[in-house]
């Protein structure tokens, strides 16, 4: 029969052609490359207890930020206002446990100073979305607003509020507040005693040195699992392919593609809004200028990491793999001392545009070179 | 004489001073494939647009098994038992089949989780019914030819409970073999007895294999309807033409 002679010549492949065909192949062949060339040119510094800490760190905030980037990506739409939102939501959190609970209702704790700015955050998330899907305007254009008017704000309020662009000196809330704890406090320290039980990860007096990774570690890890798993698994995340695909398609099949886009919005809030609330509990400081360029650092990683720019394709390991990635060679100027800090962003300016080729072909083979 | 599924009496449509539909009659019966035919601009789009609830009638009445229905809204439509196969299939070319089949409908468990395995069986052995046996329910729409996306956006819109297929000129834009493909599938439907099928064509072969019956429109008005004995192949290439004798429009042109 014609029809069936005709399903069938899609070439049948192996297991490995089939590895070698999803969309995270790239960005972890990468990853794999910088691992050891890192490990290399640091001397294994940069995977000693202290660099592995410091390395996920980094890694954890961006891949945090970047995952909320990809799966809005995934849906058709940018968010440009990530960095100022970080911005924002470190300032909020910051400002209330040093001044105090807004309107006079007295001292904030830790948690209330959190879940205060995550409704303000995701209500801004909410409303940049009600913006993109009612007007129908580019989110690159309506998200851009938001960065300066998200960025003027804060600092805005830091001079009115606190007459100085940044706050520091607050008290370590981490030894009385779990809930700091668990947002700037330490993780898996089972880790490094079972390390230090091995026999590693000695100080130079011979006592346990690291003693546990960022608890952004953690966040990080919780949010790729949800993310994985929703995209995936779950019918929100057929739904957010479908929208991001061909709309116009998803709706006729009654995928609802303002509240998919608009829930997605307000994700990207609540990921800056985690990326903020490590960064405040861990240093106990705020300043106007955090989250700058991390709404860029997102996209680039996203796209790394295969995420299609025009929607409807990606994958969540890929972007995890992305993040390391970036992490690791923004911080690499720690371990290998001799290289100027700025070969990071020639790296990434020529990674980024190698992605962009690579996810361009596979998208052309996925949909038969249209 | 069994009674029509779907029944239309002098539908009207104004958009402002413009009558797109100036009284159309039909009617169309389950097992059988009723074609709709026409020029460009003679109201074809507005009729079914009109049938899948996107326009309202201005005026005139919709039967659906001798009740009258009024459809506010495509959902309407649908929950009557009218699916709308669009010309662009509203398909996804980047997602899976089986992701495409159960768009906006998707079968889930607990936490919103898909039964992908449950659904992928499913796109399958729904397609198979119709005449495409996928091995792979799991690749992209987008390496599927042109009338395997028709078969798929058919079956689909059966699965979901079809009982009026209105096919908008699903043998446009594709190739001789894949166009045989598409009407091959349009028989396996109408041999089911249980589906009405609209199918709206520009191509008087393509009507002439499948159809049962026949409606032609003119600049918004029916300008001849039968049943296939009843119109034959000359009165058919008249109305085709809407309405003028081969002659007259050999006349015409021959006056340039």
């Amino acid at each position: 029969m014609a029809d069936l002679n005709e399903a069938n010549r899609l070439q049948q492949e192996t297991a490995l052609q089939k590895l070698l065909r999803r969309p995270e192949i790239g960005s972890f062949v990468v990853m794999i490359i910088i691992i050891v060339a890192l490990a290399i040119a640091s001397d294994g510094k940069a995977f000693n207890p202290l660099g592995l800490k410091n390395n996920i760190a980094i890694i954890a905030q961006y891949g945090i930020i970047a995952t909320g980037a990809a799966v809005l990506m995934i849906a058709g739409e940018f968010d440009l206002s990530i960095g100022s939102m970080i911005g924002f939501a470190g300032m909020s959190m910051a400002m209330m446990l040093k001044w105090g609970l807004p309107f006079g209702l007295g001292e904030a704790t830790p948690a209330a100073a959190f879940f205060i700015t995550l409704a303000m955050t995701l209500g801004i998330g909410w409303v940049i979305g009600m913006i993109v899907v009612r007007s129908g305007l580019s989110s690159f254009i309506v998200t851009l607003a938001f960065l300066f008017f998200l960025r003027g704000v804060t600092e805005v309020c830091f001079r009115l509020i606190n007459q100085s662009t940044q706050i520091s000196g607050l008290q370590d809330f981490k030894l009385e507040s779990w809930f700091a704890d668990i947002m700037g406090g330490e993780v898996f320290g089972w880790f490094y005693d079972f390390w230090f039980a091995l026999g590693g990860n000695l100080n130079r007096n011979g006592e346990q040195w690291v003693h546990g990774f960022d608890a952004r570690f953690f966040w990080w890890i919780v949010i790729v699992c949800v993310a994985y798993f929703v995209l995936s698994r779950t019918q929100i995340g057929n739904w957010i392919y479908a929208t991001g695909d061909n709309k116009e398609a998803a709706r006729a099949n009654g995928v609802p593609v303002d509240k998919v886009k608009v829930g997605l919005f307000m994700f990207t809030a609540f990921c800056a809004t985690m990326f903020a609330a490590c960064q405040v509990y861990d240093t106990n400081t705020s300043d106007a200028a955090k989250g700058n360029l991390m709404e860029l650092f997102a996209i680039a990683i996203a796209v790394v990491g295969g995420t299609l720019m025009t929607g409807g394709f990606g994958s969540v390991l890929g972007v995890v793999f992305g993040a390391i990635t970036v992490g690791l060679v923004a911080n690499a100027v720690f371990f290998i001392p001799a290289i100027d800090g700025a070969w990071f962003r020639v790296f990434l300016g020529g990674i980024l545009l190698a992605a962009v080729f690579a996810n361009e072909r596979i998208r052309k083979r996925i949909t038969g070179g249209i | 004489m069994a009674e029509p599924y779907l029944r239309v009496e002098n539908l009207v449509k104004r958009f402002g001073p413009f009558t797109a539909l100036g009284g159309v009659d039909l009617e169309v019966f389950p097992g059988e494939v009723h074609c709709l035919l026409g020029d460009n601009g003679a109201g074809k789009s507005t009729l079914i647009k009109t049938l899948a609830g996107v326009h309202q009638p201005t005026e005139g009445k919709i039967y659906i098994e001798g009740k009258p229905v009024t459809f506010r809204s495509p959902r309407d439509a649908s929950a009557a038992g009218i699916g709308t196969v669009y010309q662009d299939l509203a398909l996804n070319p980047l997602m899976s089949v089986t992701r495409n089949f159960f768009m906006g409908r998707e079968l889930t468990g607990p936490l919103g989780s898909l039964r992908m395995n449950e659904m992928n069986q499913i796109a399958h052995d729904e397609m198979l019914k119709i005449g495409i046996d996928f091995s792979d329910p799991t690749q992209a729409v987008g390496t599927m030819s042109g009338g395997q996306r028709q078969t798929l956006a058919i079956a689909r819109a059966i699965y979901f409970g079809a009982k009026v297929l209105i096919l908008d000129e699903p043998t446009s834009a594709l190739g001789q073999r894949q166009q045989m493909g598409v009407l091959k599938t349009v028989k396996r439907v109408r041999a089911r007895g249980d589906i009405a099928i609209i199918f709206i064509t520009h191509n008087e072969i393509h009507s002439r294999l499948v159809g049962d019956r026949y409606t032609f429109l003119a600049l918004g008005k029916s300008i001849g309807a039968g049943t296939a004995a009843e119109i034959g192949d000359k009165e058919m290439r008249r109305l085709m033409s809407g309405g003028a004798e081969m002659g007259d429009l050999k006349a015409e042109l021959d006056a340039i």
